[in-house]
């Protein structure tokens, strides 16, 4: 790779995807779910999607991921338009490893018989690397995660969920890929796991990942992303900055997510407000 | 985890000692009765054999609300049950009493416990789907809970029972009273149970991790209905959650608990604003650094604004000259909110 | 294998595994020890039990006890190969049935339930009015018949863990399906397998003894377990214990094959591993009740 190549690997987005339509089922029944969304996240970038269930989010990562089809528009990871791969190139492109996921629930993202061992150095293994190099790999990756490497001949079964989740995403790293889909993350670990995933998580975006969050609580994200991107009924109402999107919401939307996260300031106050923006929204 | 007793009861001691309850709060209260009284209510896992709460405490008047915060574990769901008479099998209540509009939950009956239950205490919980018959529909449900506690006929608890949903506000009462539990959403069915829960006019509301599972949007939704039960109808509550922002929404009273143990409690503004306890302080910092608030501090008069019409919480009355100086930052947002 | 470890763990696992050892020890040796030739006639018919004939004698005077031990190789043969047949024919394409498209999951799904609806025994007489009666005959047509048991049961555990999150965090890292089945599918197919395996040797002790009683697939003079059932009963009236042994022994190893599937089914899987744990944890409970048991709650 030439210098100037590199120059503009170095520019382009990690994922960059165009007018993203997607349905589900066919003739009477179909029923689109994503209905022309754009997004894209630069390297070593933070964005957050925030859609509530049914918005789409899911479906959008499970596209980008090519586990669900893309009915219309571009999807480029790093460059290559996935959306109209076939399932080999859909593999070859997996093993190169350069967008991994973390499950919401770290109960069950993680194969209850495999030793953590196991299910970390799965990833790597499947590219064709030798087991000792992938088990190194995987040492070194526990360690980012602040879990000690002890944990490597246990079960799932006898970590608690903070430690499952960890582990979760020492798997997407030892890929070492470019971007990590995160879907809801935290939601599922106590307060302290979380912040303790979450401190893991500034860690990564700081050393150059780019992290795409999935959630439904505005709450539970603005703090460590750059940028938010509101889903609703199947659209971006709003893509910003985080800031400006809590504090200058503009879509009716989007202002009543930032009304009805739960923060410690709230209080009752924005009761009222809430109320005429769901009047809003219905109409 | 494993501490000794005699380092329980000093903190369980220590706790009461502590106890705010001490300081009456100023609002003036719609009638004086205590509805629900929990006095260092101790429970006992009998095959484990070994204490799981340690002592918690707290009255509850009409139209107040209590908020017990703390982890899986930490005991806060275990209290909800004592209070409700359903602990699990092996679980006891070892020490401490509890009070039921006044009567000693210790002595009830079989039968007078279904008596208070439903018309005097009730609850609702985290996943409002299994709670429900999915063969019938919601209101038939409904409308038998109002029979059989209100002892109405048949024309007359369909009325009532399409009169709760309205007053839950669900948008078309008559549609959902003939649905099925499936087709309806999360939301929807949290307060089909609420609208369950208040049939028989309780004065209790217990609500464990009653928005847990549910969008933010919906949460908010529900915990705005169940503050506007309070007003309307005098209906105490304790809300139950993992989330300290979530309770402070709709709490004057504040309790967390870790492992069993009240580490901290106080009127609301008091816990979040003078934490004591480390633990109630990374419950906060966690919001500080990953939460809206990171935001909401820094442009707090960019956001006065949005939150103009405040004033509607009376939550916000209590204890606000008591000591601030902890927390500058979050008391300029606060005076933007006035 | 850890499987094996835990079965043998539990009571009813040793138990099981104990009485189908010395019945396929029977079927091994019996022969063997046999004190008699168990086709060899005698004046002495329907005798009583003696010191020489420890079960009495049949109606041809032919040593019982003998008989009962020769005729242990056939039942036990037969009901192996059923479950073996069935095994074979039901759990590849179980496993494909979820991986290689619609048609072949339409289509052997229809068959699946074209086999079941079919009377086994019935079709076993049919077929050995064909191929000849003979005792691998029959067995292959139940064991065929059977089958749909192991497709079901293979598909119903690769369903759930064809769909589950670790095997869709595989295909994301770039796993082919024969990879996700080696790693994830077929360790947690392989239980229920057992499971069926076990229950289905049962059911082949249960038709090997019907068929022998009613005289399909085996021919007149060689002693079976059901064969003896069958002639004990017409001779009811001068010895009434008689059928009690070979039934005992029909009765006994059919419920060791239960014994067996449900102990399998108990300790795989995670729910086997916490109901080991538990043991152990009340185990260690009853040995020091005076101590107090740290909770071993979840550290961060």
């Amino acid at each position: 790779m030439s210098a100037d190549d590199q120059q503009r690997a170095g520019d382009r987005p990690i994922l960059a995807v165009e007018d993203l339509a997607v349905h589900y089922g066919a003739g009477r029944r179909r029923q689109s779910v994503l209905d022309g969304v754009s997004l894209s996240v630069a390297r070593g970038e933070t964005v957050g999607i925030i859609g509530e269930t049914g918005s789409g989010k899911s479906t959008f990562a499970r596209t980008v991921l090519g586990l669900v089809r893309a009915g219309r528009g571009r999807i480029l990871i790093d460059g290559e338009d996935v959306a109209r791969h076939k399932p080999r190139q859909w593999q070859a492109l997996r093993r190169r490893g350069v967008v991994q996921y973390v499950f919401q629930d770290p109960l069950r993202s993680l194969d209850p018989d495999l030793t953590i061992e196991d299910s970390l150095v799965e990833p790597l293994l499947v590219r064709g690397m030798r087991r000792p190099e992938a088990v190194e790999r995987a040492r070194a990756y526990l360690g980012r995660v602040r879990l000690d490497e002890d944990l490597l001949p246990r079960l799932p079964g006898e970590l608690s969920g903070g430690q499952r989740q960890r582990v979760a995403v020492a798997r997407a790293l030892v890929a070492e890929p470019g971007l990590i889909i995160l879907d809801e993350p935290v939601s599922a670990l106590d307060s302290a796991n979380r912040v303790g995933v979450l401190e893991i998580l500034k860690g990564l975006r700081d050393s150059g990942v780019a992290l795409l969050f999935i959630s439904h609580d505005l709450g539970s994200v603005a703090g460590i992303a750059d940028r938010i991107a509101v889903l609703y009924q199947g659209r971006f109402v709003e893509v910003g900055a985080a800031r400006d999107v809590v504090n200058t919401p503009r879509h009716p939307y989007t202002r009543l997510l930032v009304g009805s996260a739960p923060t410690l300031r709230s209080a009752a106050a924005a009761r009222a407000r809430r109320e005429e923006l769901r009047a809003l929204l219905r109409t | 985890m494993t501490t000794t007793q005699a380092d329980r009861d000093l903190v369980a001691a220590t706790d009461v000692g502590d106890s705010p309850t001490a300081t009456p709060t100023p609002r003036p209260l719609p009638a004086d009765e205590v509805v629900l009284a929990v006095r260092d209510v101790r429970i006992r896992d009998n095959v484990g054999d070994r204490e799981i709460v340690h002592g918690v405490t707290f009255e509850l008047r009409p139209g107040q609300a209590v908020g017990i915060v703390g982890e899986s574990g930490s005991g806060k769901t275990l209290t909800c049950r004592a209070a409700l008479g359903i602990l699990p099998e092996h679980f006891t209540v070892s020490g401490g009493t509890i009070e039921i509009a006044g009567e000693d939950i210790a002595g009830l009956t079989p039968a007078r416990w279904t008596a208070l239950r439903g018309s005097t205490i009730s609850a609702v919980f985290q996943d409002p789907g299994s709670y429900l018959n999915p063969s019938l529909r919601v209101g038939a449900q409904i409308a038998e809970v109002v029979r059989v506690k209100a002892g109405l006929r048949r024309r007359a608890a369909r009325a009532r029972a399409v009169e709760l949903l309205a007053a839950v506000r669900l948008r078309d009462p008559e549609l959902v009273y003939g649905q099925y539990p499936h087709e309806l959403s999360g939301g929807m069915l949290q307060r089909v149970l609420i609208a369950a829960a208040i049939a028989a006019g309780p004065r209790v509301l217990i609500a464990d991790e009653a928005t847990t599972a549910l969008d933010v949007t919906v949460q908010a939704e529900v915990l705005d209905l169940l503050a506007d039960l309070r007003e309307r109808t005098g209906l105490a509550l304790v809300v139950v959650s993992h989330d300290l922002a979530v309770v402070a929404q709709v709490c004057d009273e504040v309790l967390v608990l870790r492992d069993g143990e009240v580490v901290e409690q106080g009127p609301t503004e008091q816990v979040l604003y003078q934490p004591r306890h480390a633990y109630t302080r990374m419950l906060i910092d966690e919001h500080e650094q990953y939460g809206l608030e990171r935001f909401l501090d820094a442009d707090a008069d960019a956001d006065a604004d949005a939150d103009a019409d405040a004033g509607t919480g009376a939550e916000a009355d209590a204890d606000a000259d008591g000591g601030r100086a902890g927390a500058p930052a979050r008391d300029r947002e606060f005076d933007g909110v006035r | 294998m850890g499987t094996v470890r835990r079965v043998l763990g539990l009571v009813s696992g040793r138990l099981a595994v104990a009485i189908l050892f010395v019945v396929a020890l029977l079927a091994i040796l019996g022969p063997l020890v046999a004190p008699h030739d168990p086709l060899a006639t005698s004046p002495r018919t329907l005798a009583g039990p003696s010191g020489s004939h420890w079960l009495g004698t049949d109606n041809l005077g032919r040593d019982v006890f003998s008989r009962l031990l020769e005729g242990s190789r056939t039942s036990v043969v037969g009901s192996v190969e059923v479950a073996l047949v069935g095994l074979a024919v039901g759990v590849v394409p179980g496993l494909l049935s979820v991986y290689l498209g619609r048609v072949f999951e339409w289509v052997t799904l229809r068959v699946a339930d074209t086999l079941l609806a079919l009377p086994f025994l019935v079709f076993a007489v049919a077929v050995t009015s064909l191929l000849g009666n003979g005792i691998t005959q029959a067995m292959l047509t139940v064991g065929v018949l059977l089958s749909p048991l192991f497709y079901r049961v293979t598909r119903a555990a690769t369903l759930t863990v064809a769909q589950s999150q670790y095997v869709e965090s595989a295909l994301i890292s770039g796993a082919s399906v024969g990879w996700v089945v080696r790693r994830h599918v077929w360790g947690k197919v392989l239980p229920p397998v057992m499971v069926a395996l076990a229950y289905t040797v049962g059911i082949g002790f249960v038709v090997v003894s019907s068929l022998t009683f009613l005289g399909i697939g085996v021919q007149p003079p060689a002693p079976t377990w059901g064969g003896l059932l069958a002639s004990d009963l017409g001779y009811l009236s001068y010895q009434p214990w008689a059928p009690i042994a070979p039934a005992v022994l029909i009765i006994v190893t059919v419920w060791a094959s239960n014994l067996l599937a449900d102990a399998i089914r108990d300790v795989s899987g995670e729910a086997g591993r916490a109901l080991l744990n538990n043991r152990r944890a009340r185990a260690v409970r009853a040995t020091a009740t005076t101590e107090p048991i740290s909770a071993g709650g979840a550290t961060p």
